[in-house]
């Protein structure tokens, strides 16, 4: 289950991101994972409803993007709410 | 203002990252593997499941190595200090770190690990890792090359359903053919077909912890490995 500590990690990025915009809040999450990454994605989207709780994450969804070939594990992009 | 769907909303600003989530993680295994590669010090991730023998093989080792090499292990596991102890035991610089609940190392770890090793007096640094197939792999730790024990008891085809772990290996070692007799359905040659079928750089060798049997060819692909160097062009490249 090293999809929960995967997913830690994320939001550490996105808190890191979101204060570097001003930002208040997450609307969209998009992630890469690799079809050699190591990690599965239900157990990843299930990792990510959980830490999302009461975070600047709450109301955003996950899309994640399988990447065949590759070991790719990548924060791809963010869509941030302003003031 | 979205770009993204073209709304216009203008409290809504996208960002592209692509940055690996595990940036972190990558960072602070640098940091570990400059500090390797600064002291001429080799480093292996030797990952397994949970009973392949990945502490019998290090005993072993360790004797093999006595007088030519200086060999230390960080050994992680979810709880005790056994592997370490054993190790110690053996005459082995060694040193647990031990996770909890986490079911892998990651460079942290290794990093807080190492301050409790007398590490810079060692040829070679083994890290002994979470037994597990499955998340070890997914975790730079800062080594030069991964090594996974994979027993004989563990059924043929392993390397296909965790072919992420062997994917990443640079070395099988394949442990405890001394019970092979007992196993009359278990073929080396199908196992070595399977890691042919996932393997970038296919390379097993079949050992022996307690007969000894393939000890030496091990311990001779360890001697092979060549000392990493700061700006040493034929230094071990990075895994």
């Amino acid at each position: 289950m090293h999809e929960f500590s995967i997913v830690q990690a994320m939001f550490e990025q996105i808190d890191r991101i979101v204060e570097d915009h001003d930002a208040r809040s997450v609307r969209r999450v998009r992630v890469a994972l690799g079809e050699f990454a190591g990690v599965d994605p239900t157990l990843f989207t299930t990792a990510y409803e959980v830490f999302r709780i009461n975070t600047v994450c709450a109301d955003a969804p996950l899309q994640i993007e399988r990447v065949p070939g590759t070991d790719d594990l990548l924060l791809e992009q963010l869509e941030l709410e302003v003031p | 203002m979205c770009d993204v769907c073209g709304c216009g909303d203008t409290k809504a600003v996208p960002v592209d990252v692509h940055e690996r989530i595990l940036a972190g993680n990558d960072r602070a295994a640098r940091h570990n593997r400059e500090h390797f590669d600064r002291h001429h010090l080799i480093a292996i991730n030797l990952m397994g499941s949970p009973g392949a023998g990945k502490t019998a093989v290090l005993e072993a080792t360790a004797a093999a190595l006595r007088g030519q090499m200086r060999l230390g292990v960080l050994a992680g596991d979810l709880a005790t200090d056994n592997d370490a102890t054993r190790l110690r035991d053996a005459g082995i610089v060694a040193e647990s770190i031990t996770t909890g609940t986490a079911c892998h190392l990651d460079a942290e770890m290794v990093h807080h690990g190492l301050h409790h090793l007398p590490w810079r007096e060692l040829d070679l640094l083994v890290i002994e890792n979470v037994g597990n197939l499955v998340c070890p792999a997914v975790y730079d730790l800062g080594q030069h090359v991964n090594v996974v024990a994979l027993s004989v008891t563990e059924g043929e085809d392993k390397p296909l359903k965790y072919p992420t772990m062997f994917r990443k290996a640079d070395l099988v070692l394949l442990t405890k053919i001394d019970l092979l007799p007992a196993l009359p359905d278990i073929h080396i040659q199908t196992i070595e077909n399977n890691l042919r079928a996932v393997m970038p750089i296919p390379a097993m060798l079949p050992v022996s912890a307690r007969t000894g049997i393939g000890i030496e060819h091990w311990v001779e692909w360890i001697r092979g490995l060549a000392r990493p160097a700061v700006n040493d062009a034929d230094s071990v490249s990075a895994r």
